[in-house]
């Protein structure tokens, strides 16, 4: 596999996932509306999930910098002692993470080590679903954060994904949180536009295709007009960061320009209390080292240069980030100056509100199960204490019960 | 729905990429037999992709330094030589008088999915897609041991770095995982060990051409599914495709690609077991005379590219002549679909995914671009009074809804709006 990406993931799951309630898709005029008439209360706390597709090497994301282990296991593709960005005596940054690193200074990044699942699944699509559904035992159709939007009432800007395709994570049984696609629609005007409205009713004889052929050129008209144009206006400006260099000047890259759009919405005060933002690429079974970094790059730049633009709303301290991958890859590199398909990898979670520090045991280098890192801490800890703590919700209804939590907020 | 009209209009669109005017009037005439069997009959020449001109791909040689003077001829013609790939194509597509072979090549092409974006050179994926076109109705064992011999794909996945010494899983486990097997039907052990089988590929890149090592290949016997040999490729190709797994695996995607994307395939598909020899035509014919072609129930959406080609055919135009090729790769690229291009090893999507606010968006743009380059002769030979009714035997639609027909019947005079309806309508972009 080349890159993964979200959408690319998405594609190859839908059929699995579209069962659930047809997920509506918002226009950011309608969000903008919404955000003016009935803005997210004060203090309510926010949760960004950000989905790293492909399978993130997190050996060279947090890096055992002091481990002889590490060195000798993958010789082509380790990063040197006085290279990376030292957390503690043993764990380290990659290098290219430095706005992860200052925010990790302020104390508000947690990072939980040897996340995964029990029997860890090596297939993309397979482990994948296996986190957005909180389900790794048994394959089904709704996620967790979908399951979630079903025990709240119902609000179409609860939960809400950038991009045209909902991922599996919010669809649930009921109802489905909504996409946002990047760059907005442009609406057929005239008496064009009267006949794709014919076109779009619903008719009886309809198979559910054809009414959702029918519902897809609805909704691109179902937008209202005269609201206040929130996302033409610029993005939030980060005060602490400069805006000269590449960290605050944005670059191109997708998960910075999904962000903008997350922290415009959250700064207008859009009532949404889940935002699901994605980046893809990490399937670096061959030259690994520049891609990984570079991808590596982003995910610190765009998210600390988000956190600057909280700074300047009034919402900063209620934000919480969590960042995940489908897997981990295998200690010992494959000698293609990659590595294969592994098990365990760190989540971060980052927000003023957490409790910066390491949460869960590092995986031993030493001691591997069937060739991969250990899997030392449950994600369904990690989704259950989002659930409670940032939520503020029972996790019953959504992971069943579950026991493990990890105290980082 | 009447019955006749449904099967006929799935043969047409599951089975090619829909009819040009007067095919489908002209089927319903002829009955469900005579017309199943012309859609299944590939005729040794099929004039109108005879016409289709081959484009000359040819080895670019390796590639010039950053900033020499070399590279920017270098890469005209590789840009260059991809276009003109995508081009013929998708004119086979459009103007081939049976469709067969290149839905046949299409399926496939989402199957074993390699993209020309990893490769860089048009070169390998040409000379894939022309092993596609040559197994896409044969032996699936013979396209399996041709696939793994194939440069686009061995590159693709990292075959050509998978040795002895260095194994790389990524051929080994889509080998199973998504072209043969399906996945679950393997274990990890045997996702190591079938890696270890298939070491020593080494590849040109900018020509394709597949050797194997034998210093970089394993030639220590391995365990893979309980069997303990030494393998070689074709070996490896027949042991999988000999597998009852690898049967209910392929007729499971034909299923789902030809049949229904969102119902589970029954036991009773009978493609499954015309697939025993694993001839590939006799699944396929199996399926068009599967009794869930004329179960309403199964309906499907059209992929972009499969609504671009069947609009084509109804419109009469060429793709390759379409102005310009670049807007029309960029019209493909926005509703997610361009040929060569897929978005990853598992293929391209189906069903709902094709269907948000955005594509139906892109989808009136496209259609409007291409009614412009139409003479809409067909319609226009349609009387406006009876334009509302016939028009659906010019698409090939099994039926208008009443919906539809009041939106058509606004426009019966204007012939450019009503085709956009029609070529935008939910009848249309879902095959019933």
């Amino acid at each position: 596999m080349d890159t993964v990406t979200r959408r690319k993931f998405l594609k190859l799951t839908t059929g699995a996932v579209a069962v659930g309630a047809a997920a509506p898709l918002l226009s950011i005029d309608q969000i903008a509306q919404a955000a003016i008439d009935r803005p997210l209360p004060a203090g309510t706390p926010i949760l960004v999930v950000v989905t790293l597709y492909g399978g993130n090497d997190g050996l060279n994301t947090v890096v055992p910098y002091t481990d002889p282990i590490y060195y000798s296991s993958r010789p082509e593709i380790s990063y040197k002692a006085d290279q990376v960005l030292p957390l503690d005596a043993e764990l380290a940054l990659n290098p290219a993470m430095k706005g992860l690193k200052s925010l990790w200074d302020q104390n508000k990044v947690a990072i939980v080590r040897g996340v995964g699942y029990p029997n860890p699944d090596h297939s993309h699509f397979s482990s994948m679903a296996k986190w957005q559904t909180a389900s790794p035992a048994k394959h089904i159709n709704t996620g967790w954060l979908g399951r979630w939007v079903d025990t709240q009432s119902e609000d179409p800007m609860l939960a809400i994904s950038l991009g045209s395709v909902l991922p599996p994570l919010l669809a649930g049984a009921k109802r489905s949180g909504s996409a946002l696609p990047l760059g907005g629609l442009v609406i057929p005007k005239g008496s064009l536009a009267t006949e794709c409205l014919q076109l779009s009713k619903p008719s009886k004889k309809d198979s559910k295709l054809m009414a959702a052929a029918a519902t897809s050129m609805r909704n691109l008209f179902n937008v209202s007009t005269n609201v206040q144009p929130v996302l033409k206006a610029p993005a939030p400006v980060s005060p602490d960061l400069p805006t000269t260099n590449g960290g605050n000047a944005g670059g191109d890259s997708n998960l910075a320009q999904q962000l903008d759009v997350v922290a415009k919405l959250i700064a207008a005060g859009s009532p949404t209390k889940v935002w699901s933002v994605s980046l893809g690429g990490f399937d670096t079974h061959a030259n690994e080292a520049n891609a990984q970094a570079e991808l590596l790059g982003v995910v610190s730049d765009s998210l600390s240069r988000f956190m600057g633009q909280l700074k300047a709303t009034t919402r900063s301290n209620d934000v919480t980030i969590m960042v995940y991958s489908e897997f981990g890859r295998r200690v010992v590199g494959n000698g293609s100056q990659g590595t294969d398909h592994g098990t365990a990898g760190p989540m971060f979670v980052i927000g003023n509100a957490v409790k910066g520090g390491f949460y869960g045991e590092q995986p031993s280098l030493k001691n591997l199960y069937k060739n991969d890192l250990a899997v030392t801490t449950d994600f369904r800890d990690v989704y259950a204490t989002v659930i409670e703590k940032v939520l503020k919700s029972p996790i019953e209804p959504t992971l069943g019960k579950w026991s493990g939590r990890i105290n980082f907020l | 729905m009447n019955a006749q009209r449904l099967e006929t209009s799935r043969l047409f669109d599951r089975f090619g990429f829909g009819p040009r005017p007067g095919e489908y009037a002209q089927a319903l005439k002829e009955g469900l037999a005579e017309t199943r069997t012309k859609v299944l009959t590939v005729p040794t020449v099929d004039a109108g992709a005879a016409t289709v001109v081959e484009p000359e791909i040819t080895d670019l040689g390796k590639r010039p330094e950053p900033n020499s003077k070399e590279i920017v001829p270098f890469s005209i013609a590789l840009r260059f030589q991809s276009q003109q790939m995508g081009m013929w194509w998708l004119d086979r597509m459009a103007l081939s008088d049976n469709g067969l072979t290149e839905k046949m090549t299409w399926f496939w092409h989402g199957h074993w999915a390699t993209s020309l974006q990893k490769l860089n050179y048009p070169l390998p994926m040409f000379k894939q897609n022309k092993t596609l076109r040559s197994n896409c109705l044969g032996n699936f064992a013979t396209m399996t041991k041709a696939m793994i011999n194939d440069g686009a794909l061995q590159l693709w996945l990292d075959g050509q770095e998978n040795s002895v010494k260095a194994p790389n899983e990524n051929l080994g486990r889509e080998l199973m995982e998504l072209f043969t097997l399906g996945v679950g039907r393997y274990s990890e052990d045997d996702v190591k060990n079938i890696s270890r089988a298939l070491t020593g590929y080494q590849v040109v890149r900018n020509n394709g051409t597949v050797t194997v090592n034998q210093n970089r290949r394993d030639k220590n016997p391995v365990t893979l599914l309980g069997t303990t040999t030494t393998f070689t490729g074709d070996s490896l190709a027949d042991f999988l495709v000999a597998r009852d797994d690898s049967a209910q695996f392929i007729s499971e995607r034909l299923w789902y690609r030809f049949i229904s994307s969102t119902e589970d395939m029954p036991a009773s598909f009978t493609a499954k077991k015309a697939f025993a020899t694993r001839d590939i035509s006799a699944a396929v014919a199996a399926m068009a005379n599967d009794s869930a072609m004329r179960d309403e129930k199964f309906a499907m959406v059209k992929s972009p590219v499969e609504w671009f080609i069947s609009a084509c055919r109804a419109l009469e135009l060429t793709p390759s002549k379409l102005k310009t090729p670049a807007q029309l790769i960029n019209y493909l690229d926005k509703l997610g679909q361009v040929p060569f291009n897929p978005p990853n090893v598992g293929g391209w999507p189906a069903g709902e995914a094709w269907l948000s606010s955005a594509t139906a968006q892109y989808r009136i743009a496209f259609a409007t671009w291409l009614i412009k380059q139409s003479d809409l002769r067909a319609l226009k030979e349609i009387k406006p009074v009876s334009r509302v009714i016939k028009s659906a035997d010019w698409l090939g639609v099994a039926e208008w809804s009443a919906r539809t027909q009041s939106a058509l019947r606004s426009s019966v005079n204007d012939p450019a709006q009503f085709a956009l309806l029609a070529l935008c309508s939910p009848e249309y972009i879902v095959s019933a």
